[in-house]
């Protein structure tokens, strides 16, 4: 029996592993998960970790940040048939992603001072920017439901159903207080892909989008939308550029922010 | 003996939060260099907050790290309320606290048990360590759950909080809810002390012991609390927390990606479960104070080892606690939102809390629009690190004292267990630090 366990690893990348704390956070599952995996490099986790062998499964969690993260980004690829993306920082590149506006030197001289220690510092990007994956969860964390399902989806050969619509979808289906339509503010739902089951709506927070985006999300729609009711391009601009929407976008708001008079 | 030299490399140091390594150069007897190598990529937390909105801090600043995602949600709230000159209610503020104790319990059971543990039991992780400890493994599974779920109850989600808001909370827990949660808090006490029974006759190497300077937080009231009003040494030192710049003196080194830290006198510190053990112990009470007696019965002694059972000690306290914290909350009536009106203005405020690694600062200054001009994080690890360095040397020396050959593989595991010891979160320690203002 032990020889048909498949062989899996699980890895971070520059992040703030909360992805990998989801899996432990698992509990109730987490010793059976253990008899029906051979988890055989999980530095996390454990301490003598075969860092060589092939992998059936291998999940990465984090950004590419250093040369460091490429390097064994490259690695678990080159060893892996099945290669998961585990949350959001890992499928679009999360928060880590935001510093990117910033000057390198303005970073590294605000934060470490005048004479920085020697960094191995790149810019922040996704993993699937560099390698193919064969799988991805978004989710700041990932939700526990969905790395289950996905695991026992490749038990059984085939990949998981992962929801296409938008958080507004789960949102409406709760019966919540619109937040947008109700409270005026910047709710990302209407970009955002659900599988959280309208969390933050859902306790009187507007979405701040930390799924990723939809498929085709129509970010034109939802400024007028916004704007519409009132809502400043700063505002605007500030809400959407945590998770939701790409660089270029935000980029395009500054411009018209410049001619907004200032509140 | 030849004057040799040898290298003690840990690449990869395993079950510990982030990415960092050992690596100790000795030649003959004596260690030239020890250096704990801090890798993890930098993420610049700091310098993305300048020039946003105070409303966004929290849900940025939390992504640090997310074992202690809550710690920082708090740490920050508080910071920013303090420079709004916001007044928490009594609710929000019971409310926050019993969600520290969540991220406490979560924490160091986690740490204490499946991190921790399987070096005394000799197993090299949790996973093996339950073969033969199931019982305990699967009630250590239970705890840490309880943990999170009070998390969930209270900030919305057990990673990355989104019910807590600066001036209150998006909603406010059920009455239903909290006594459900009571009632399991109040069940798991009794199988917790028979844990503390198992640890207390596990012996404690006396190689990792060293005299240190211990800090923590005295807390606002007089009981055992992870919220404080000014910060106090083992030496009999106090300062107010809005001084804690002059306190703690930051330095970059070359072999970490995280400052160091050290008091201004230039000597290491410890800040964590022990140092507040040592400072505050003797306000614990009811079966935290059982749990205290049994695992210290001679004080608190000078060794990080025992940074272990001090987090256990503070998990009966958490637990305890916590069943008190509901009963306070479940006396008051219920409502479904509470928030504190306030308004904009500019100001400067710090949030000093004590987590499950030792003492968090946060700092924010915000202008007249409510935008970030500075920020100033200081997380426990980072302020461990140089502390984590000298004991590891004095480790080595001890180790290498009686002049018997030692294995490399016996040396390696005893630094592991140093640095494990801390509880080190490298995530949080990398991010890092000051905004000119």
């Amino acid at each position: 029996m032990e020889a048909s366990k498949p062989k899996v690893g699980i890895f971070g990348l520059t992040g703030c592993a909360g992805d990998q704390l989801q899996i432990l956070n698992c509990e109730d599952e987490l010793l059976r998960l253990a008899q029906r995996l051979d988890i055989v490099d999980w530095v996390m986790a454990r301490s003598n970790n075969d860092h060589l062998c092939r992998l059936d499964i291998a999940f990465v969690e984090g950004v590419v940040a250093t040369e460091r993260d490429l390097q064994s980004l490259k690695e678990v690829r080159a060893r892996s048939k099945v290669l998961v993306a585990l949350g959001t920082c890992a499928v679009w590149g999360g928060l880590p992603a935001m510093k990117n506006d910033i000057p390198r030197q303005t970073l590294e001289r605000e934060v470490y001072g005048a004479t920085p220690p020697p960094l191995d510092s790149v810019e922040a990007l996704a993993p699937t920017e560099f390698v193919p994956f064969e799988l991805q969860l978004p989710g700041c964390p990932i939700e526990r439901r969905e790395f289950l399902g996905a695991v026992n989806a490749i038990f059984a050969g085939t990949w998981p159903d992962l929801p296409r619509v938008p958080v507004c979808w789960e949102c409406k289906g709760k019966e919540n207080v619109c937040r947008v339509v109700h409270a005026q503010e910047v709710c990302c739902g209407a970009m955002t892909r659900a599988g959280c089951g309208a969390r933050c709506p859902s306790h009187g927070v507007a979405c701040a989008g930390c799924r990723g985006p939809i498929e085709e999300p129509n970010y034109d729609a939802n400024i007028t939308m916004f704007a519409g009711r009132g809502i400043s391009w700063v505002e605007i601009a500030r809400k959407m550029s945590h998770f939701s929407a790409p660089v270029w976008m935000t980029h395009g708001l500054e411009q018209e922010m410049r001619h907004e008079p200032k509140r | 003996m030849s004057q040799s030299a040898r290298s003690i490399i840990i690449p990869h140091l395993g079950r510990v939060e982030g990415h960092g390594g050992i690596f100790v150069k000795i030649v003959g007897n004596t260690v030239h260099e020890v250096n704990m190598d801090i890798f993890e990529g930098s993420r610049y937390y700091e310098a993305l907050l300048k020039g946003k909105h105070f409303l966004d801090v929290q849900g940025i600043i939390t992504r640090v790290c997310a074992i202690c995602s809550a710690n920082h949600t708090v740490a920050a709230l508080t910071a920013l309320e303090e420079a709004l000159g916001i007044k928490q209610s009594d609710r929000i503020h019971t409310l926050r606290g019993l969600l520290l104790l969540g991220a406490t319990i979560e924490s160091h059971a986690l740490h204490v048990f499946a991190l921790a543990l399987p070096d005394f039991l000799g197993f090299d992780s949790v996973i093996t360590m339950a073969s033969k400890y199931p019982v305990e493994v699967a009630f250590a599974l239970r705890l840490k759950q309880l943990g999170n779920r009070l998390q969930e109850l209270v900030g919305g989600r057990a990673i990355h909080p989104i019910n807590t808001l600066v001036g209150g909370f998006g909603r406010i827990p059920r009455h239903r809810d909290l006594h459900a949660i009571r009632e399991e808090l109040a069940a798991v006490l009794d199988p917790l002390m028979g844990t503390v029974e198992l640890v207390g006759g596990l012996p404690i190497p006396a190689w990792a012991s060293q005299p240190t300077v211990y800090v923590a937080l005295r807390p606002y009231e007089n009981a055992f609390r992870f919220r404080g009003v000014s910060i106090c040494t083992s030496r009999g030192e106090e300062f107010p927390i809005s001084s804690y710049r002059d306190v703690i003196r930051e330095f970059t080194v070359e072999h970490s990606h995280a400052k160091h830290s050290a008091l201004v006198s230039g000597e290491t510190y410890m800040v964590g479960s022990l140092a507040r053990l040592k400072l505050w112990g003797h306000l614990l009470g009811g079966r935290a104070r059982e749990a205290f007696g049994r695992l210290f019965p001679d004080g608190v002694p000078d060794n990080v080892l025992l940074n272990n059972w001090a987090q256990l000690v503070e998990l009966v306290h958490s637990v305890e606690h916590a069943v008190e914290v509901c009963d306070e909350l479940l006396g008051m009536p219920e409502v479904d939102r509470e928030m504190v009106d306030y308004e904009v203005r500019a100001g400067r405020g710090v949030g000093a809390i004590e987590v499950p690694r030792g003492t968090l600062f946060h700092e924010y200054e915000l202008d007249d629009d409510g935008l970030v001009v500075s920020a100033n994080v200081i997380t426990p690890t980072a302020q461990n690190l140089a502390n984590v360095e000298r004991d590891l040397r004095s480790a080595v020396e001890k180790l290498l004292a009686p002049g018997e050959p030692i294995e490399d593989a016996r040396l390696k595991l005893n630094l592991e267990m140093v640095a494990r010891a801390y509880d080190p979160c490298i995530s949080c320690s990398v991010h890092l630090t000051r905004l000119p203002g």
